[in-house]
């Protein structure tokens, strides 16, 4: 019994922390430029896909690296390219364009590597289980879990924890933090806060990219999945609350957990979800984290 | 008071006139221009779905995501009733159309509350819940991923409605939905639907119960949807559980824009743009027709907000001299 819930557990954290790492990039960008990026699921599969490329040609110890400062590049491209001339547009321009270039990278993909899922090998030193038992004493007999999982959510947990120190602790994450909040005011002080939040764009991007080489092995790769993610993510940002990064770990984690836990009865699992966002909707709209008067 | 009256309906008259004849006149012409028997119907029923989105983002403003809901809720209930009920489409029609409703209400209610962007997200998720309750929790009743097949043909007043009466029988539909829609746009409803998407604050200021106006403006979208969806069953027979699924919401809302928003015109042009495109031109570059399709979007997106209905515009009065 105790062996059950605590797997359960593991697995809820494991599929929230890939949520977390999709979802924070959205809330990072809506929160800062106010763009609802539809291709952010595109960005966490293209990923994905540069992933399984780097890891078999130049070894995974480069993928880990690569991939992560390949999708910064592209979202530093993405936003001063394209991004950048839509926020004097309407924002249903804005959420068009993400949606045309979400549906561009995904007929990319399938037409350079098929429809199908493409095999991702985890490297062999994230290979095999970990015997948890040897390390927690309250479990009961063998119990023993995946390696990779586990890595995915220890390095989920350390980017959302170097995410909030170089929000909170830097002059950097002071100037942004600030232009969340009100970014004529910083403008008149005479910060240039377009070029913070077009990093900020980026650093998005990145954790999505993240989210891409480590959860790809998880998940599957096939061109179908940035929409399947993108969803949960929105879901995830509307229940912890818009513009609320702390709301947004604490949801994520949440949807995680009731995925997980519901998923003995498959008809429930699929749409739990929906259930609690519906639930959040009805009686706090603003949000589990949400303040009170930021974009409701 | 009546001259004004008889404008209204001189202005109606033109566009609905030249709407019927091409719609009447296509299955004769259309087999020239490369295209096939069927696809002109499925044109119409997509025409009558654009038109209906058209009302929600082109002249209130909202962008939804999750349009696939009512088409597929409605096709689901229509396919259901012919599966179950009886073979006669008209309480077929009815009861899907009444269940698109239904749902527009409910999903209504709990994504229109806010502004704009909580309206596309939450209307994609809720479209997507459809989808996988589809596949998955309700799939005893919906066949899960082989959708609903088996149905008989359907039937109308003991006529089958296959081939040219099907067609003639959307036509009549889509002409009627049209100028229904010519109507609310220019009615003082129409209005509201225009002053919430310039500014739904003050609108709110001014005493006007804006959530109801925006409900309404939803459901009606959402009936032309219904029909449209229910159209379909009619005319495969089959329901497909990809008419639920974000692919198709993401198809109308690609022809709207690539149309024009906000002139019913554009839209129907964009339909029929994009299912030539698909089942015609796409023979010139095989599975890639999406990929060419999706930067065509962008492209229209960035350069041209208001789609073929704008560039015909500049066209014209650069050959009327900038008249």
């Amino acid at each position: 019994m105790v062996n059950s819930i605590f797997l359960q557990f593991l697995t809820g954290m494991q599929l929230g922390a890939i949520y977390v790492m999709i979802s924070l990039g959205l809330a990072l960008i809506f929160g800062t430029l106010g763009v609802v990026n539809f291709a952010h699921g595109a960005m966490f599969m293209l990923a994905a896909y540069f992933g399984v490329i780097i890891s078999e040609s130049l070894g995974w110890g480069a993928a880990i690296f690569l991939v992560p400062a390949i999708m910064f590049a592209i979202g530093l491209a993405m936003e001063r390219g394209l991004i950048r001339y839509f926020y004097t547009r309407p924002h249903t321009d804005q959420i068009l364009v993400t949606f045309g270039l979400a549906i561009v990278v995904q007929e990319l993909l399938k037409w350079q590597f098929g429809a199908n899922n493409l095999p991702f090998a985890t490297p062999d030193w994230g290979t095999g289980i970990t015997r948890l038992h040897d390390y927690l004493p309250f479990l009961e007999g063998f119990v023993a879990y995946p390696k990779w999982r586990l890595i995915v959510t220890a390095v989920s947990l350390i980017t959302v924890a170097a995410l909030f120190a170089l929000l909170q602790f830097t002059t950097f994450g002071l100037v942004v933090r600030a232009g969340m909040r009100d970014p004529e005011m910083l403008r008149l002080l005479g910060v240039n806060i377009t070029q913070r939040f077009s990093i900020v764009f980026a650093i998005g991007v990145m954790i999505a990219g993240i989210a891409g080489v480590f959860g790809g092995p998880v998940t599957q790769v096939d061109p179908a999945i940035g929409m399947v993610f993108l969803v949960p993510s929105f879901l995830v940002v509307v229940i912890g609350g818009m513009g609320s990064l702390p709301g947004t770990v604490l949801a994520s984690f949440i949807i995680g957990l009731a995925i997980s836990f519901t998923a003995t009865i498959p008809a429930l699992a699929n749409i739990i979800i929906y259930v609690i966002a519906i639930g959040i909707l009805l009686f706090r709209p603003r949000g589990l984290m949400g303040q009170k008067g930021v974009m409701e | 008071m009546s001259k004004v009256n008889t404008d209204f309906y001189k202005k109606d008259i033109k566009p609905i006139a030249i709407f019927s004849i091409v719609l009447l006149t296509l299955p004769f012409w259309f087999e020239y221009i490369g295209g096939y028997k069927g696809l002109d119907t499925k044109i119409v029923i997509w025409i009558i779905f654009a038109i209906g989105f058209d009302l929600l983002l082109g002249y209130m403003g909202f962008l939804s995501f999750g349009h696939a809901a009512f088409f597929g809720t409605s096709a689901y209930a229509t396919g259901l009733m012919l599966l179950h009920f009886s073979d006669n489409i008209i309480p077929a029609m009815l009861v899907g159309i009444a269940s698109a409703i239904a749902m527009a209400f409910i999903i209504g209610f709990l994504t229109l509350k806010r502004t704009g962007i909580y309206f596309s997200i939450l209307t994609l998720a809720f479209g997507e819940m459809l989808h996988s309750m589809v596949l998955s929790t309700l799939q005893n009743w919906t066949g899960g991923d082989n959708g609903l097949t088996g149905l008989q043909s359907p039937m109308l007043m003991g006529m089958k409605m296959d081939g040219e009466l099907m067609y003639y029988f959307t036509v009549i539909i889509a002409i009627v939905a049209y100028y229904v829609a010519r109507r609310i746009i220019r009615s003082p409803f129409g209005l509201m639907l225009v002053a919430i998407k310039s500014n739904q604050v003050r609108l709110e200021y001014t005493g006007v119960n804006v959530a109801r106006y925006k409900l309404m403006g939803f459901v009606i979208s959402a009936v032309y949807a219904g029909l449209a969806g229910s159209l379909m069953v009619v005319y495969e027979p089959y329901v497909a559980s990809e008419f639920l699924s974000w692919h198709l919401s993401g198809h109308v809302v690609i022809m709207t824009v690539l149309g024009g928003v906000g002139t019913l015109v554009g839209p129907m042009v964009g339909v029929g743009f994009m299912l030539y495109f698909e089942n015609v031109l796409s023979v010139y570059m095989g599975e890639q027709w999406m990929l060419v399709l999706g930067l065509i979007f962008m492209l229209t997106v960035i350069f041209l907000p208001g789609g073929f209905m704008q560039l015909f515009g500049k066209m014209k009065s650069i050959f009327t001299g900038g008249k």
